[in-house]
């Protein structure tokens, strides 16, 4: 089985420092990341493949070069290849051009399942797998939260989604998109000592518009129609900070905040 | 030799219950705390020794070294189990844990000459508290207390968390038994001071189970005073105007039991709920009423003397109530263990070091920038501090505390982790004439430094090894390095 699994980097927002007086997100050494989503989605193909040795995963990105440590990092925890898409052209394209460019890489590329998350923690929209999707021609599926792997197979894939107030499961039909959830909880395996500083480049290939062929009008800011209205940073409050003793109004206080927070 | 035969010659010197080869109890002895998150997640690289045997006298021990000093096999005593540096750790196939476990007798509490002598095996904990039913008290408060054993507190030179009144356990022990690999077995006697030539406690305290076995030691006691305990809390500016604070006490003749300065770091962990993002600095004032009372004063001068840099009193009532919960128990060590399992989490490592006066903040300072720009997983440090806890007249020690998410395979978390970290303090410490441990010995993961660290007299030292230990069977690797043991460390 070929897995390709779609991943995006994204700076690592879970761990801003937020400037409370200021009200301001602190961008300084910010790290970039993986997804959380796009994690879960790679971690379940080399899952898979650990169990099924003959499975090909390959690595798709759209990133400028400077990911590049990252991606080699991924492929480093047994990934078989990378494609890396990247372009100048190619800056400033929205959802919509974004889709546009990885499907026009994916037509030419034979895979039976692709993988990706459902949301990025830096965007949000969630609408890049589905457009995709829709240009491949095949079924796209979000909020997964498990795939079963016993009955995974080249023609379907049998998975739960979280369904807000219920879990579905559904069989679907190979090849299509399956988007994961970070709630899947499937865990990207580790580098090992040995191969930290294993050399990988001959793995990644970078894929510019001189191969994808796209004319200027048609990508980045030219080629992106979504119009920007408004951004603002969300604000965040400082949560009160209580400290109590290990007695009985300790242990209480402690067991009605949880009880109203409905832990318990 | 097989394992079978190795079994079969063991049986014959000792019970079917002396001889523990339960195949689980062998992977937990096959390495120490050191190791705790790879053991925990059942990784561990070394092997598992043959067997654990359990003596119940000085004689068996006699008999099971120089069966092991015969026969190559490898030996490594083991008291309480509180290592933490792979001191430990098997790096033979070969290899039996000599446990003290039935070493296990208070032999004599003698208050007149202020003595008292246990078997090897007598837990810390168990002493004290048959010392305070009559109102003394050992003077001795590693964290380890209640689980640590006397043999091995003394094998490593321990040290207790109110050294800087009653001394490390170099300055408690009066007289000790010891058993070397020939099967010889020394007693040195119970004075108040000798002079007939050097002092021979020396060579097995902080021996490490590889020069000898130490069966049963004799230490000093005290009379306990809880009635007239003390204690001070300071917020200060930074870490120098404890050092500076803790220099004024000790060298105006004071002796507080505790004298502690923390950086901010370390302070969240420990004084969470007053340290309010400072420095802390604390003292505890023991022993007899007139003598408290001029340690307080001693205290509270130097104090005065640096009062710029003290920025707020605290309570003592909460430095009383954080030093009555400072122990670990088994219990702690069991539910880190659990935690182990279940998170990429454990509660840290240390390092500890020790230099003068002057030279203390400057390592201090070179290794936390070194380890943060050097380090290159210096992102995922959780926490980065230190503290002072143990000074003396001409300076004092520096407890480097690190904590890390665990972003790699359990395996390799020590080669990417803890020793990158502890090579850096290591190397600062030593490039600067300090020593590279203080109080938890070298164990087998800083032999790499053993010759730097002694310098022209690690001669004095590799000698000793020969001497008494010609075969290399005890507790191999440890202090002395071992070419065979590259694989574990690098």
């Amino acid at each position: 089985m070929k897995i390709i699994c779609l991943v995006k980097f994204t700076p690592d927002i879970e761990n801003f420092i937020y400037d409370y007086e200021k009200n301001v997100l602190v961008r300084e050494n910010t790290r970039m990341v993986i997804n959380p989503d796009d994690a879960c989605a790679l971690a379940l193909a080399l899952k898979y493949k650990s169990k099924h040795p003959e499975t090909v995963v390959e690595v798709v990105t759209m990133a400028p070069l400077s990911i590049l440590p990252h991606v080699q990092d991924l492929i480093r925890r047994d990934v078989d290849s990378a494609a890396v898409i990247s372009d100048k052209l190619y800056v400033g394209s929205d959802t919509y051009v974004t889709s546009k460019i990885l499907a026009k890489y994916l037509m030419n590329q034979t895979f039976d399942l692709i993988l990706t998350g459902t949301h990025a923690i830096d965007g949000d929209t969630s609408h890049v797998p589905s457009q995709i999707g829709e240009r491949l021609d095949i079924d796209q599926l979000s909020n997964i939260i498990r795939v079963d792997e016993q009955l995974l197979s080249l023609t379907s894939a049998t998975v739960d989604v979280d369904a807000e107030h219920s879990i579905s499961t559904y069989e679907i039909e190979l090849p299509a998109i399956l988007s994961l959830q970070k709630e899947s909880k499937y865990k990207l395996p580790y580098v090992k000592y040995v191969d930290i500083e294993k050399d990988v480049s001959d793995r990644i290939q970078i894929i510019d518009n001189a191969m994808l062929g796209f004319d200027q009008s048609e990508v980045g800011i030219d080629g992106s129609l979504t119009k920007v209205s408004r951004t603002y940073v969300k604000k965040m409050s400082k949560n009160d900070r209580v400290i109590v003793k290990n007695d009985e109004a300790g242990i209480e206080t402690v067991y009605a905040f949880l009880k109203e927070k409905g832990f318990v | 030799m097989t394992n079978e035969k190795l079994l079969k010659l063991l049986s014959e010197m000792l019970e079917d219950n002396q001889i523990n080869t339960s195949e689980e109890e062998l992977y937990d002895a096959a390495a120490d705390r050191y190791k705790k998150y790879a053991k925990a997640r059942k990784v561990l690289d070394v092997p598992s020794p043959v067997a654990i045997v359990y003596p119940k006298n000085t004689e068996e021990v006699s008999k099971l070294l120089k069966f092991c000093n015969e026969n190559q096999v490898n030996v490594i005593p083991r008291g309480g189990k509180t290592a933490t540096e792979g001191g430990l750790e098997n790096w033979k196939a070969m290899t039996i844990v000599i446990d003290a476990l039935h070493l296990d007798k208070i032999l004599k509490i003698d208050p007149y000459n202020m003595q008292a002598t246990t078997e090897a095996g007598v837990e810390l904990q168990r002493l004290e508290d048959e010392l305070r039913k009559i109102g003394y008290t050992t003077g001795h408060s590693p964290q380890s207390k209640p689980v640590a054993k006397m043999g091995g507190l003394v094998a490593t030179r321990s040290i207790g968390q109110f050294s800087t009144l009653y001394g490390g356990i170099e300055d408690l022990v009066v007289g000790l038994e010891c058993v070397f690999p020939d099967g010889h077995i020394s007693r040195i006697k119970n004075v108040s001071r000798r002079a007939g030539g050097p002092d021979i406690r020396h060579i097995a305290i902080g021996n490490e189970g590889s020069l000898c076995y130490i069966t049963e030691v004799t230490v000093k006691i005290f009379k306990f005073y809880p009635e007239n305990h003390k204690f001070y809390g300071y917020l200060i500016k930074d870490i120098e105007t404890g050092i500076k604070v803790l220099r004024e006490v000790m060298v105006g003749g004071y002796r507080p039991s505790v004298a502690r300065t923390y950086s901010e770091e370390d302070a969240r962990q420990h004084f969470y709920h007053f340290y309010k993002g400072k420095c802390v600095l604390i003292f505890m004032a023991e022993g007899n009423k007139n003598l408290v009372e001029a340690t307080c004063k001693g205290i509270e001068e130097a104090a005065e003397e640096f009062k710029d840099g003290i920025l707020e009193y605290v309570d003592s009532k909460l430095i009383e109530e954080w030093f009555n919960n400072l122990n670990w128990s088994q219990q702690d060590i069991d539910d880190e263990f659990a935690g182990m399992l279940e998170n990429d989490s454990h509660s840290g490592f240390t390092t500890e070091i020790s230099a003068d006066w002057e030279t203390i903040p400057k390592i201090y300072h070179n290794a936390i920038n070194r380890i943060r720009d050097e380090f290159p997983r210096a992102h995922e440090l959780t926490m980065l501090g230190g503290h002072s806890s143990h000074s003396y007249i001409n300076g004092t020690n520096m407890y480097f505390v690190y904590n890390y998410e665990i972003n790699c395979a359990p395996e390799d978390e020590l080669r990417i982790y803890h020793h990158p970290l502890q090579t850096i303090i290591v190397e600062e410490t030593l490039k600067l004439g300090g020593s590279m441990c203080h109080h938890h010995g070298i164990g087998k993961y800083r032999n790499e430094w053993t010759k730097e660290e002694h310098g022209t007299a690690f001669y004095m030292l590799e000698k000793l090894k020969e001497a008494f230990d010609p075969n290399g069977i005890m507790n191999f690797g440890t202090i002395f390095p071992q070419e065979e043991g590259l694989k574990y460390q690098k």
